[in-house]
């Protein structure tokens, strides 16, 4: 069991997506993008399940995945090694996902038809913080401090 | 590099983190102790007044004086509790005050739902994402083609929103949302002290509220009936001591004979008569939604079609003038017994009045003015006992649901050339 720094929360709030990777029970891998990847404690992480997809089946027959984090502010970026734990249909974790996607889906008019199904608990296995090297950051990347 | 500083490298490192570690700390902590300080001032503001606009004022300055929330909002729900009303904003251009939403729509509207909190960055791209998801669905024809999109006030390109429901106990009072252009602009810390900041203002907000609808319940009271003036107070209606120009349709009614008894009855019967008739006649304005403006000892004006839109205005005023004709002509049945020669005269005419709150501080009246008060007035100065005068506007609104007869042109003080006028006989049959 790994534990997540303090800092990785800014990698976890969607702004640049992630990616997730997965294999079937029979070895076949899967890359994903994801747009977020959700904090819920220092030793788990969640991720919304909308729609039956390859990783949602992938992690149901085998729970090992990978994700890739990256903070908007820095670059800085982790790898997660995680283990599917169980999925959460109501809860604390649940309805703070499910807000944020009922508040979307009426954005865009698809409120009670983009819904979520579940939010999938895993394990934190081990974390990785991937020091890039320093450049200037470009002018779209929100640097952080006052709004 | 020798072997004792190989062994102290780490150690040293593991000190200059740690290090690092209490100076975040207690640069939290600063910001904290500032923050709760900021709070106590703020709590001691809004709870020093029970002016509804005055609180929302303070809360939205420290907002963005205190706080840093430049862009920030109050909605308060209607009386239903299913919709949001935006009640004050600070940062806006314009400030979108009155634009309203329905539980469940956007974050404000889902935070409102749900009674929770929420915050949330990067909303451009979830949308961008979900408008994605939405074509996929579109081509496979899962969602109809079109837009239900809900407009939302706030900033049209916000990327980042924290909202948090306003509650009093459980009893949800409205939201305050404060949002940003930027896609993480809001962090934990900003939520424990909105959610702080929210809670004094939810009952500052809701003390001040009810202390405006007993005030303002009292005042429209008097002129409204009850469900009116409740309706009003809670927002279901504009105010209408505003003053505004309306299409309304105007009775005027008094008793022929009246200054007669008035001069030769006691006046202790004077007044059993007037009590009697009054509260018959009020009985009727109630029924027919009418508007009494005032009463003038025997006299009485009522109008229809304000604050109350109808759209049968002439209707409700014949059908309530022909009742009032038939429960005063029993009433003076009795009254003839004790010798009192008493009957109802009416005029109503139909035009433009300009309404509103008349007078002056400690005496305020709701009143309409206008040549349509004028020309009622005058009919039912005309009108013979037991005579209902139309203007001839009024004739032709009402011909499919009433008998009269032309009265030819009156020559009526105020009015330059002769009016037209019916005399109402009876109420047609219904078909």
């Amino acid at each position: 069991m790994a534990t997540l720094p303090e800092e990785i929360k800014a990698a976890m709030q969607g702004v640049i997506p992630s990616h997730v990777v997965t294999c079937a029970r029979d070895g076949t891998p899967n890359a994903t993008a994801i747009s977020q990847v959700y904090y819920v404690d220092p030793e788990h992480v969640a991720l919304s399940h909308q729609f039956f997809n390859k990783t949602v089946r992938n992690v149901r027959e085998n729970p090992q995945a990978l994700v890739w984090v990256i903070s908007p502010q820095t670059f800085d970026a982790w790898d997660l090694q995680l283990e599917f734990d169980h999925a959460e249909t109501s809860g604390l974790v649940f309805d703070a996902l499910d807000m944020q996607i009922e508040a979307i889906a009426s954005m865009v008019g698809l409120k009670g038809i983009f819904k979520l199904k579940s939010a999938d608990i895993y394990r934190v296995v081990s974390v990785t913080k991937n020091v890039g090297e320093r450049i200037p950051l470009p002018d779209i990347v929100d640097p952080g401090g006052g709004r | 590099m020798t072997a004792e500083r190989q062994d102290t490298q780490p150690l040293r490192e593991q000190i200059a983190k740690n290090q690092q570690t209490i100076d975040r700390l207690n640069r939290d902590l600063a910001r904290v102790s500032n923050e709760v300080r900021i709070i106590q001032q703020i709590t001691r503001e809004i709870t020093s007044t029970l002016d509804l606009d005055e609180v929302l004022g303070i809360v939205l300055r420290a907002m963005e004086r205190v706080l840093g929330f430049n862009h920030s909002m109050i909605l308060l729900t209607n009386l239903a509790a299913d919709r949001l009303r935006l009640a004050a904003s600070r940062g806006y251009e314009p400030s979108g005050v009155g634009a309203d939403i329905a539980l469940g729509e956007g974050v404000i509207g889902v935070v409102a739902s749900r009674r929770k909190m929420m915050r949330m960055g990067n909303i451009g791209a979830s949308v961008a994402y979900l408008r994605s998801v939405r074509a996929r669905l579109e081509a496979a024809g899962e969602v109809a083609p079109g837009s239900n999109a809900a407009t939302l006030p706030g900033l049209p390109g916000a990327q980042s929103q924290l909202a948090l429901p306003l509650l009093v106990k459980d009893r949800l009072v409205g939201v305050l949302a404060v949002e940003s252009p930027k896609p993480t602009a809001f962090d934990e810390l900003d939520e424990i002290i909105l959610g702080i900041v929210g809670n004094q203002a939810a009952t500052a907000i809701d003390n001040a509220r009810t202390y405006q609808m007993v005030e303002n319940l009292s005042r429209l009271k008097r002129f409204f009936s009850p469900q009116l003036a409740e309706a009003i107070v809670t927002g279901g209606t504009d105010d209408p001591l505003k003053t505004h120009r309306r299409e309304v349709t105007v009775v005027f009614l008094d008793l022929r004979g009246f200054t007669a008894f008035a001069e030769t009855a006691d006046p202790e019967e004077v007044m059993g008569v007037l009590r009697e008739y009054h509260g018959e006649m009020g009985k009727l304005i109630l029924a027919h939604e009418g508007t009494l403006e005032r009463f003038t000892g025997d006299g009485m004006m009522i109008f229809f079609n304000d604050p109350v839109l109808v759209d049968d205005a002439p209707e409700r005023a014949v059908r309530m003038a022909v009742a009032m004709r038939d429960r005063v002509a029993a009433l003076t049945g009795r009254w003839r017994k004790r010798g009192y020669d008493l009957a109802l005269g009416v005029g109503i005419a139909q035009g433009y009045a300009t309404i509103g709150a008349i007078g002056f501080e400690g005496r305020w009246d709701y009143g309409a003015i206008g040549t349509v008060t004028n020309l009622a007035a005058r009919l039912c100065g005309e009108a013979q006992p037991g005579q209902i005068l139309l203007s001839a506007r009024v004739a032709s609104g009402v011909e499919d649901l009433v008998e009269t007869e032309e009265v030819g042109v009156l020559a009526l003080k105020g009015f330059a050339r002769p009016v037209p006028a019916f005399n109402l006989l009876r109420l047609k049959p219904p078909a």
